[in-house]
């Protein structure tokens, strides 16, 4: 490799420049990308016959915790071994500052706020009617993650779409669902967007509010997301198409295919990577080798950000940006939230394995407390009297929701049937965005002569 | 005009993408190259890389973006260069496509279309017959085509269709049957079998490929004066049940012939279908000719020895007609 290599202009794409590297032969910027030994010189410096590509990765953040998980065999009084997981790294450090936003006026703010206390109230009455027995099956909670489900949803246009994952309840209430369309589906009743059919946050609506259902295996919601943006492309409009995708759905094969078309074919994917710490029982160092998933971004060949996913406004902002990159046909972005899932992978799940350390760091960091804080005392935008008065204003909505769910009907046993296949009469068919305007070449049809690999 | 089976069904995908602009293409290859099979050839120059996408070897992502599209009010058109990589797409199909329209209401008008079956030496990943993974999931048509004018008809109803429709295109058959094919617009309906051959003694019923190793049998029983009946599904879902039952009080023997493996194979589901709309007009066991249950084999003996032959159904056919 030398200087005077050309980069390719073949392909689709080839005239956009990959990565946004940047090209040095003096020094080492990123840390993505290292040198091998032996083409180091003297101080560990590349020698300048070399060609080292570097990238950069923005982190808005205030802080990086640095802890390592790792599992250790300790003996019991009876002698037995056990493994365990124990966590290493400084963990007293202060608690930083919300990073003031760039874009968010006051008003949006506070209604982020407002979406967050929703998200975690609504949460809350989920588990109260887990334990009256109402609720079939578990309850997945998002706490600890509300200002990420609910300011990147925030970021969203209108017509642009979005496919949470089970951690992102919030950004449901955010795109005009009802607590009680949650909690409905959480009890299996009849009036559920799903009238039963499925559960959680399982539900979609393609003609009002542009959200394509969740399945429980990872992944496939990101070329499913981007095919969305390629249906909209063709119809003439670039939205931003949103999902998550947590720090173990990362590992699945769907995973890379997804965001790779997306980069391939320069659409509106807007990926929030929730790095939640824990993937169910596995810590993440069990479910990938390098520092910050981001890293993964320059692989794809498309931007990355990392930030804070405790902090509302950092969150907002780079979705935000993310978002404007996709509406102008600039392609996907991949946003690495860090926090940490606050409790276990279910309901039923106490979360045992996780080193209570952890949870004690993390909990200074609760981001509705810290949002709180923020727009009360430092910004001065909420008296606390103003606050008061919406925490009860949303409990107050919370408990009309939880009546309504409570009192809808369980489904009939005969309604399992039918509604398999879409009949006639049953859905008129047509582009969202408009007819697309296609152009012919002049190629009339002509049998095709060619030669093919098995005849 | 005389068309291949190949020919019918790009002229089907060309004309519909002629006539409704929510139609495109997706897959390996498909563009420029014109697909491994040349379904595609041609359509990029005519309808633009917008229309005629050529994507990563991800199949799963092709799966995925046809069915994103499909929500937009598109009407996507997928290949899977040899339709044993359907594997790889399953999650998307199984769980995400079959489900969607039941479990929350969104039509997905898309078709997944590919190459399947043996003869042509292939080996074990270039020949299998998947469809009964997708009969036995709910929610997904399964279509298979045996003559030019069905698959032309029918890739035009998949198209127009407003579910996920799997269309299974034959490889030994594309360049080999050829049959006069009507100038005009026309679609076949999905869910109607054919009657291939009329006949008094005994049904074969069969799909594909199949259906012409039982055409070429029935000459040969022909001479021997067995006269068999050869009942083309056309469809496996939705399966023509009355055209089942029909045929069965009609002959009152029954051979079902396919060629992929026998165990948990259409058989089965076909002798159940019998069992439950006619079993009071059967003379005689119904009769499975079917794949080994192995992988299908690459060497041509091996794979010659696996696959159903003209002898086979002759051979059946024969003791059928004793019993």
């Amino acid at each position: 490799m030398g200087n005077s290599k050309k980069k390719s202009k073949a392909g689709s794409n080839g005239n956009r420049p990959r990565n946004g590297a940047s090209r040095s032969n003096s020094q080492l910027l990123g840390k993505a990308v290292r040198p091998f030994d032996s083409a180091q010189g003297e101080n560990g410096a590349p020698t300048s016959n070399h060609d080292v590509r570097t990238y950069s990765i923005p982190d808005y953040r205030l802080e990086h915790p640095n802890f390592t998980v790792r599992q250790v065999a300790e003996k019991d009084k009876h002698g037995d071994e056990h493994v365990r997981y124990e966590v290493t790294g400084d963990r007293d450090v202060p608690v930083p500052h919300i990073r003031d936003s760039k874009y968010l006026s006051k008003e949006q703010a506070i209604e982020i706020y407002r979406y967050m206390l929703l998200n975690r109230k609504m949460e809350i009455a989920l588990e109260n009617l887990y334990k009256q027995g109402k609720v079939v099956g578990g309850v997945y909670f998002g706490l600890g993650q509300e200002a990420c489900s609910c300011a990147s949803s925030y970021a969203l246009d209108k017509d642009d779409w979005f496919a949470p994952m089970i951690r992102n309840q919030g950004s449901l209430l955010v795109r005009g669902f009802g607590a009680s369309d949650v909690m409905m589906q959480y009890m299996a009743k009849a009036d559920s967007p799903t009238k039963g059919r499925d559960g959680t946050s399982h539900f979609g609506d393609i003609e009002k509010r542009n959200m394509v259902s969740p399945i429980s295996m990872l992944g496939d919601l990101i070329p499913v997301m981007s095919g969305v943006a390629l249906g909209a492309r063709l119809q003439g409009r670039n939205l931003a198409v949103m999902t998550w995708i947590g720090d173990g759905g990362q590992s699945t094969g769907v995973t890379y295919e997804g965001i790779n078309f997306a980069a391939v074919q320069n659409l509106g994917l807007v990926l929030v990577v929730e790095s939640n710490e824990w993937a169910y029982s596995t810590p993440s160092e069990m479910q990938y080798r390098c520092q910050d998933l981001a890293e993964r971004a320059i692989g794809y060949g498309i931007p990355a950000v990392i930030v804070d996913g405790t902090d509302a406004c950092q969150v907002y902002d780079a979705v935000h940006e993310a978002v404007a990159r996709a509406h102008r046909g600039e392609g996907p972005t991949f946003i690495e939230a860090k926090m940490m899932r606050m409790k276990g992978h279910a309901i039923h799940d106490a979360a045992s394995y996780v080193p209570k350390e952890m949870f004690e760091f993390w909990k200074k960091r609760d981001p509705i407390a810290r949002f709180e804080n923020y727009l009360l005392k430092e910004k001065k935008w909420m008296t606390g009297k103003e606050n008061a008065d919406l925490i009860a204003d949303v409990e107050r909505v919370i408990e009309e929701e939880r009546e309504i769910a409570v009192n809808s009907p369980m489904p009939t046993p005969e309604s399992a049937e039918g509604g398999v296949f879409c009949e006639e009469g049953c859905h008129e068919i047509k582009p969202k965005y408009g007819m697309p305007k296609v152009k012919k070449g002049t190629a009339g049809y002509k049998e095709t002569e060619a030669t093919v690999h098995l005849k | 005009m005389l068309l291949t089976y190949l020919e019918a069904i790009r002229q089907g995908i060309w004309e519909e993408m002629e006539r409704d602009p929510t139609v495109f293409c997706l897959g390996e290859d498909i563009g420029i190259y014109g697909g491994a099979f040349k379904v595609t050839d041609g359509f990029i120059d005519r309808f633009g890389p917008e229309r005629v996408i050529d994507t990563p070897i991800a199949e799963s992502a092709i799966v995925g973006a046809a069915f994103g599209a499909s929500l937009t009010g598109m009407r996507p058109v997928a290949e899977f260069q040899f339709i044993d990589f359907i594997a790889c797409a399953m999650n998307q199909i199984s769980n995400m496509v079959a489900k969607t329209h039941y479990l929350w209401g969104a039509p997905v008008p898309l078709v997944l279309r590919g190459p399947s079956g043996g003869y042509v030496h292939g080996g074990p990943f270039h020949s299998q017959n998947p469809e009964m993974w997708f009969v036995h999931n709910p929610g997904l048509k399964v279509i298979c085509p045996a003559t030019p004018y069905d698959a032309k008809g029918l890739i035009k109803s998949a198209i127009r269709d407003n579910n996920p429709c799997l269309f299974f295109e034959h490889k030994y058959l594309y360049r080999r049957i050829k049959e006069e094919v009507p100038k005009d617009d026309y679609v076949v309906p999905i869910g109607r079998a054919r009657l291939a051959r009329e006949g008094r003694d005994l049904s074969v019923i069969t799909y594909a490929a199949m259906v012409h190793t039982a055409l070429e049998a029935s000459e040969v029983l022909r001479n021997e004066g067995i006269d068999i009946e050869i009942l083309d599904l056309r469809s496996l879902v939705p399966i023509d049940r009355s055209a089942i039952a029909e045929t069965v009080k009609k002959t009152n023997k029954v051979i079902v012939l396919h060629e992929h493996s026998r165990t948990g194979g259409l058989a089965g589901e076909i002798a159940a279908i019998i069992n439950e709309e006619a079993f009071d007009d059967l003379d005689g066991p119904i009769v499975r000719i079917a794949g080994l249950d192995s992988a299908i084999p690459f060497s041509p003996p091996q794979e010659h020895y696996y696959l159903p032959k003209v002898e086979d159904v002759v051979r059946e056919s024969r003791r059928l007609k004793a019993y």
